[in-house]
């Protein structure tokens, strides 16, 4: 029962995730940010199988920091969500894959132009103006094709709320009485 | 210190010696210039290789010695220099060509073959506990894309294309006597019989069929092309068999007995 | 839940007078969930050869990857492009390496043979067994259809423009019919002397 959503715009991307960490029936936190930064203009949103997820988000983080590092130069939106990919797939036809679904988004410095990519367990990936997983995706895509974007129909209490434009990351507060 | 003119350089270990040579190559070399003489000369319409084959004593079988072997359909090879070396390269390149056929369902081109063999004799120059292979080759065959080539591999593992060329004891000699005798306009039959009046210069004993080795790549026609499948050439099989028509192929003894009566 | 539904998604690919085409839809869904309607499943292997795939998206864009590795380290190692029959093998083989334990993909091949034009198609299964065809080859959720309808539309040597047409409504009229393919379609037409590719609106719902 996770829920994230992500939507791009003219020049940004913004992601949204809900921030409860449950097991069964028990909601053990309510604060919990399943949004990375993996860099000054990268975004990733993450969920799926609980210790998976932060084990394979950290393992992103680490080895994007550590090719910053050696090139001297982040990697693009494109190139980074194929690592990730990558990433994905190889682990799916190991002996124990990553459960995690991910949304990444990006701002291309190089091009001026916001990307969204929307990726899952199995290592599918696609470019996408906007992106939901979990449950949420039900109602969220289909309203999002009609463009009625004036509310998210489901009854998270809190939402942890990211954008990524050309001025970097930022976090920003959601008004969640509207 | 070993001994010899090597020094210590002539160890099996292939080691740089102070003045940049290879010497366990060098040696390779020389026992290449040992073996028996063997030769190509490119035709017009074709390609001939041939050597010699010397008894050690007339109770041996000569008829159980192969020199020229065929790798795959298009593709043939003859060698100077060491017998057990040159048999294992045949095996590897049988392999090679094979895995390439399982791949590709065709056959490969002689240039991607001839560089797999060079790779192979290219890292027993490199790795340790081996000795480089006492044998040159050269490699005769034929592709849809390149047509007929003929290639000569040393043991370092460099490879050169030739229009005609000669290894082993009399390569010299050999030749520049293919140097006088070559022309770009030859024609098989023609290069066949200047294969054998080229052996014949620095031959010792007689020239029979028994001591003898020829085998021939010959240019597919218009028509065969067809039928090996159009212009993509050997990647669909022939109906009646199933296989590619082979364009390498060796003279039988018959047939190099009436090339040496003419 | 089979496997090679998962995704949704057709390709088909048809053989014309000195020409060949080869098209597919663009969803791509998590069963019945549509996820994005830009998912192109056909992808260039030479100036004159194409390669459609579909089945599980994330062996689509794998082996779309491996694909790509293998006929380049293939250029360089031969000095020349590869030939339609050659790929088709290469898929084969490639495929088979993966024999027990597959990946969920049934490919179409496109392509023109060098100096001759000769048109070729074929499609495989998910290990690799290949299926020559003269006319017309298809895959994916809406095979059935694309049987039926590319049966009753298709004619020999048709005119590029004419293979366009005929390939175009063949995969729309199918995929109309099939829940888990549509939302419009791409489709390649590949001549001696270009490759001409439309984006097609198609039934959007």
């Amino acid at each position: 029962m996770e829920v994230s959503f992500a939507i791009t715009g003219k020049g940004y991307v913004i992601l949204a995730a809900d921030q409860n960490a449950a097991r069964s029936i028990i909601k053990m936190k309510a604060d919990e940010d399943k949004i990375k930064a993996l860099g000054s203009h990268l975004l990733m949103a993450y969920s799926g199988e609980p210790g998976d997820t932060v084990q394979f988000a950290e393992y992103v983080e680490r080895n994007l920091r550590l090719q910053q590092m050696r090139n001297n130069h982040p990697l693009r939106p494109q190139a980074a969500a194929s690592w990730v990919r990558r990433s994905i797939a190889d682990s799916l036809r190991s002996r124990s894959p990553y459960a995690v679904n991910i949304l990444l988004g990006g701002y291309d410095m190089a091009n001026k132009q916001a990307k969204l990519y929307w990726m899952d367990y199995l290592g599918t990936q696609v470019d996408v103006p906007f992106a939901a997983h979990g449950y949420g995706s039900y109602f969220a895509l289909s309203l999002l094709d009609r463009e009625v974007q004036k509310r998210l129909v489901i009854s998270f209490p809190s939402f942890k709320v990211k954008v990524v434009d050309e001025g970097g990351v930022r976090e920003v507060e959601l008004d969640m009485t509207v | 210190m070993a001994t010899g003119d090597g020094g210590a350089y002539s160890y099996s270990l292939t080691v740089f010696s102070p003045s940049g040579k290879l010497v366990q190559i060098e040696h390779a070399l020389a026992r290449v210039s040992q073996g028996t003489t063997s030769l190509g000369i490119k035709a017009t319409n074709g390609i001939v290789i041939a050597t010699e084959k010397k008894a050690s004593s007339i109770l041996m079988d000569m008829s159980m010695i192969e020199k020229v072997c065929m790798i795959c359909p298009n593709i043939g090879i003859v060698y100077s220099g060491m017998g057990p070396d040159y048999r294992v390269l045949v095996s590897k390149a049988r392999k090679s060509a094979q895995a390439y056929w399982k791949i590709y369902g065709e056959y490969p081109p002689t240039r991607v073959l001839v560089q797999e063999l060079a790779t192979v004799m290219q890292q027993a120059t490199q790795s340790g506990g081996v000795r480089p292979y006492g044998v040159s080759l050269l490699v005769a065959g034929w592709d849809p894309n390149r047509g007929a080539t003929l290639y000569q591999v040393d043991p370092s593992g460099s490879f050169w294309a030739w229009k005609a060329s000669a290894i082993g004891k009399n390569m010299i000699n050999a030749k520049t006597f293919l140097e006088k005798r070559y022309n770009d306009d030859i024609s098989l039959e023609d290069a066949i019989h200047t294969a054998l009046l080229t052996l014949k210069e620095g031959f010792e004993g007689q020239m029979t069929e028994k001591t003898i080795e020829l085998g021939i790549i010959t240019v597919p026609s218009k028509e065969e092309l067809r039928e090996l499948g159009g212009e993509a050439g050997l990647s669909v099989p022939n109906a009646g068999t199933g296989r590619p028509k082979p364009t390498f192929r060796k003279l039988t003894e018959e047939e190099v007995r009436d090339y040496l009566a003419m | 839940m089979s496997i090679m539904e998962y995704n949704g998604g057709s390709v088909v690919a048809m053989a014309g007078k000195d020409c060949v085409a080869i098209a597919s839809d663009l969803r791509l869904g998590n069963q019945a969930l549509t996820i994005a309607t830009n998912f192109e499943k056909v992808f260039p292997v030479t100036e004159r050869i194409m390669l459609g795939m579909a089945g599980l998206a994330t062996d689509v864009l794998t082996l779309r990857d491996r694909f790509r590795f293998r006929v380049n380290m293939y250029t360089i190692k031969e000095e020349r492009e590869i030939e339609p029959e050659t790929f088709a093998h290469l898929v084969s083989s490639t495929l088979y390496e993966r024999r027990f334990g597959p990946y969920f993909i049934e490919p179409v091949i496109a392509g023109l043979g060098k100096g001759t034009n000769k048109p070729f198609i074929a499609s495989t299964d998910v290990i690799g067994c290949i299926n020559f065809a003269k006319d017309f080859v298809v895959a994916g959720t809406a095979t059935d259809k694309l049987f039926g309808v590319a049966e009753s539309l298709w004619e020999p040597d048709l005119e590029p423009e004419d293979l366009f047409e005929t390939i175009s409504q063949t995969l729309m009229n199918a995929v109309d019919r099939d829940a888990f393919s549509g939302w419009g379609a791409v489709v390649h037409i590949i001549t001696p002397e270009k490759v001409i590719t439309r984006h097609l609106k198609a039934r959007m719902d």
